[in-house]
Parts: C-alpha cells; sequence; structure tokens
C-alpha cells in the first residue's frame, strides 16, 4: 500500500506531535508534513494528492482571507479535519469532514481518524486501475461508438438494457465523458473501434 | 469609474463591452459618458459588466426589471459575438493544430476537427431556431400581454409549444464542448505544438464560460418572465 499523506497545519508544537503520536498508534503507514506558520502553507507545492489535511481553529484564524478562500480548491481532494474545541464550523468557509476537540478521550480522537482513514484507503483502491474502465464497459462503449441503441447492445451482449445503462452511467463517471459524439472520439482515438465501424 | 480603469481591473470584460458596440480609445471617459454616446441603458451595462466580473453577483430580480427588448438585444449581440468571432478563432487555432501534425497524434487531430464542425453545427442551429422561432413568440407574448389584448389562438401557441421547452434544449450543447476539452486534456496523444494546443483550450474553456453567463441570463432571467407572462395571459384569454 501507498503512505497515506497527512499534513498537520497547527501553530502549536505539541499539539502536532500529539496528534502524530497519535497517528502513529495506528496500522497505516504515513507521510507526514508538519506546518507550523499560515506562510509555509502558502509555499506547499501544489499537488493533487489524497490524504488527510488537518488544521487547527487558531491556525485558521492566523491565515489571510485570500489563503483561507484558496484552501478550499488546494485540498480539495483531502479529507479535511478541524481541531477546535467549539463546533462552530459554519463559520469557516472551508468544509470539514469531520471536528475533533482537542480536549477529547484518545480513543475517541483515534476513532474519528480511523474513520476518515478507512475511507481514503477504500477511496484509494476503487480509482486505482490506470484507464478505470473495465473489459465489458469497454464492449459496451465500442457499441455505444458504433451507434447502437440500449436495447441492441443488450441484445448483442445478453444483458438487460437496464444493465446497459449502468454501465454507460459508470463509463461516463469514470471518463467523464457525456455525450455518445464524445464516447466516439474517444473510442476512435483508444483504437477501441476503427473509422468504418461508426455507423 | 473610468472605462479604462474597468478593464484594467478585468480584461475579461473586453468582449463584453465590445458586445455592446464600445470601441477602445476611450481616453479618459467614464461608463456614464460613454453610455450615453453609444446610446446604452446605463444600468443594464452595468449589471451585464458586475454579473460577468462577480460570478456571486446576479440580481436576478434587478435583472428581470429591465424590457424584454433590452435583454434580448444584448442576447442576440453575445450570438454574433461566438459565431463570428470566437468559433471561427477556435476553429482557425484547431485546424493550425493538425496541418503542424502528420503522425499519430495528427489522426486524432483529425477527430478533434470533425468533432468541432459538428458542434460548430450544432452551436448555430440553436442559436437560429432562438433567433428565428424564440425570440419572435417571445415578442408575441410580451406585446399580448402589455396591451392586456389577446384571444385562443395565442393561448393555443402557448399550450402547444411554451418556454419552458426551450429552457431544457441548452444542456446538449454545452456537454459537447465540455467533453471535447476533456479528451484534448486527458486522452489526446500530445500535440507537436503544445503552447498551441494550450492556446486552444484556453479559448474554449473562455467561450464555455460566457456560454455559461449568457445561458444563465436566459434560463434565470429571460424565461421566468416569459413564464410569468404566459400564464397571465392563459388564465386571462383562456376561451
Amino acid at each position: 500500500m501507498d503512505y497515506i499523506n497527512v499534513i498537520i497545519a497547527d501553530l502549536s508544537q505539541l499539539s502536532r506531535l500529539g496528534l502524530i503520536s497519535l497517528l502513529n498508534r495506528m496500522k497505516y503507514p504515513f507521510h507526514i508534513r508538519e506546518i507550523a506558520t499560515p506562510d509555509k502553507l502558502t509555499a506547499l507545492p501544489l499537488k493533487d494528492q489524497s490524504g488527510l489535511f488537518v488544521i487547527s481553529s487558531a491556525f485558521l484564524r492566523q491565515c489571510p482571507p485570500s489563503l483561507v478562500q484558496s484552501l478550499q480548491q488546494r485540498f480539495d481532494s483531502m479529507t479535511r479535519i478541524l481541531i477546535s474545541d467549539t463546533e462552530t464550523v459554519n463559520e469557516h468557509k472551508l468544509r470539514f469532514s469531520e471536528i475533533i476537540d482537542p480536549s477529547d478521550l484518545d480513543k475517541n480522537i483515534i476513532r474519528k481518524l480511523e474513520k476518515q482513514l478507512s475511507l481514503i484507503v477504500t477511496r484509494k483502491e476503487d480509482t486505482e486501475s490506470p484507464e478505470g474502465i473495465s473489459d465489458r464497459e469497454k464492449e459496451v462503449l465500442r457499441l455505444v461508438a458504433a451507434g447502437l441503441t440500449n436495447k441492441e447492445i443488450g441484445d448483442k451482449l445478453f444483458i438487460s438494457a437496464h444493465t446497459v445503462i449502468t454501465h454507460r452511467k459508470n463509463i461516463t463517471a469514470k471518463l467523464g465523458i457525456k455525450t455518445i459524439a464524445g464516447l466516439t472520439m474517444y473510442a476512435l482515438i483508444n483504437h477501441l473501434i476503427v473509422p468504418e465501424e461508426k455507423i | 469609474m473610468k472605462m479604462a480603469e474597468v478593464i484594467h481591473l478585468n480584461y475579461h470584460l473586453l468582449p463584453i463591452i465590445s458586445r455592446f458596440g464600445i470601441h477602445l480609445g476611450f481616453g479618459e471617459k467614464t461608463i456614464e459618458q460613454l453610455c450615453n454616446e453609444y446610446n446604452l441603458d446605463l444600468n443594464f451595462f452595468l449589471v451585464i459588466l458586475n454579473s460577468y466580473h462577480d460570478k456571486d453577483y446576479f440580481p436576478r430580480k434587478h435583472l428581470q426589471g429591465f424590457p424584454i427588448k433590452l435583454i434580448i438585444e444584448y442576447l442576440r449581440k453575445s450570438h454574433e459575438y461566438y459565431l463570428s468571432i470566437k468559433i471561427p478563432l477556435i476553429d482557425k487555432l484547431l485546424k493550425q493544430l493538425s496541418v503542424q501534425d502528420k503522425g499519430i497524434s495528427g489522426e486524432s487531430m483529425q477527430l478533434i476537427n470533425k468533432f468541432f464542425s459538428e458542434y460548430k453545427h450544432e452551436l448555430s442551429a440553436h442559436i437560429q431556431r432562438e433567433e428565428e422561432k424564440v425570440y419572435p413568440y417571445i415578442f408575441t407574448i410580451e406585446d399580448a400581454f402589455r396591451q392586456g389584448k389577446s384571444n385562443g389562438d395565442l393561448v393555443a401557441l402557448i399550450r402547444k409549444y411554451s418556454i419552458d421547452d426551450y429552457e431544457s434544449e441548452h444542456d446538449n450543447v454545452e456537454d459537447k464542448l465540455y467533453d471535447l476539452q476533456n479528451i484534448i486534456i486527458k486522452y489526446l496523444p500530445p500535440p507537436l505544438d503544445m503552447n498551441l494546443c494550450h492556446t486552444v483550450l484556453m479559448e474554449m474553456f473562455r467561450l464555455e464560460t460566457d456560454l455559461y453567463d449568457h445561458a444563465r441570463i436566459e434560463d434565470m432571467v429571460l424565461v421566468p418572465k416569459v413564464r410569468f407572462m404566459e400564464k397571465w395571459i392563459e388564465e386571462h384569454f383562456t376561451p
């Protein structure tokens, strides 16, 4: 399994170390990065990464508004956790998956972390295959591109039209292509069909 | 505020002011002075500029207060901008890309060109339908509404074709442009001239944003206004 990236943005060294010690009690291999000041967070290279982004409310208050605004986008693919002893998440523009009260019992904090971490790991496994679409989906895609209707595709592959629709939904979700013309072009570029097959 | 300052603040507004017929070289003139000079409705002009400038600013109620003629005139001008400037520009850039690439990516480029030309036809057909069918229909409705006069024929027309049908037609055109961008970004073998490719993509993104703002005015300002009048006519003149 790959490392799970963790960014801890907290002004206090003690709380950063405290969180790290809790994380180290868990079974996951972490790649932990500590951020002590907002300017260090700004300087963090832009990367599309999954993982855990933990920020304390005190840290967040120190951030200039422009940084706060960009946080949502910059760490969009990461699971965000707020450390705060008052549950006022709505004050912030950022959305959080979880709030951790620093004065909570360690087992409660660990339970919250475990929950988010297991979600991250399952999500990772889901998207692991490089191209994303399965062989069956490729077959469906080929026939969609050739201009067949859902019913005709179903008859050809001995599946119901309903199943064909499910496959098509998955293909669109995986490739991000919605229109038949777009799917056809994808199939042509990837040589799933040759030009003559397109009716 | 001086017009030059507006453009320095946000250069994306350049095509918008040109759509209103304002040419560069306006010196120290303010927005108000230029509106007078070009015979434009100052309030309308400002609301349009602001709604393009700031995504969160969309004074739906305020916009609905403007006369339909003004709104449609503006929509027509943006249509013209898409068809006579934006689309030909992207078309030209795509053709340049495919001329330069002879290899495998060249073949794919031809597919891209074909796809874009289909998109182009679809968009112009859509625009043509709006201008030749939908807008005249809206003017008929508005006339009847303003004069408080109507008859059973108009009610029948509303029942046959109401503005709600028109609203649902936008999506497919938008999806196609999105698919095209997505395929170029994710699945096309990298073209020889990467910079040119980036330029094409950026032009497509600009067109997409512009079309989005355009559709927002149609769907959230024009459609509710017309729907309101349709309802009123149906209530008062159903035979």
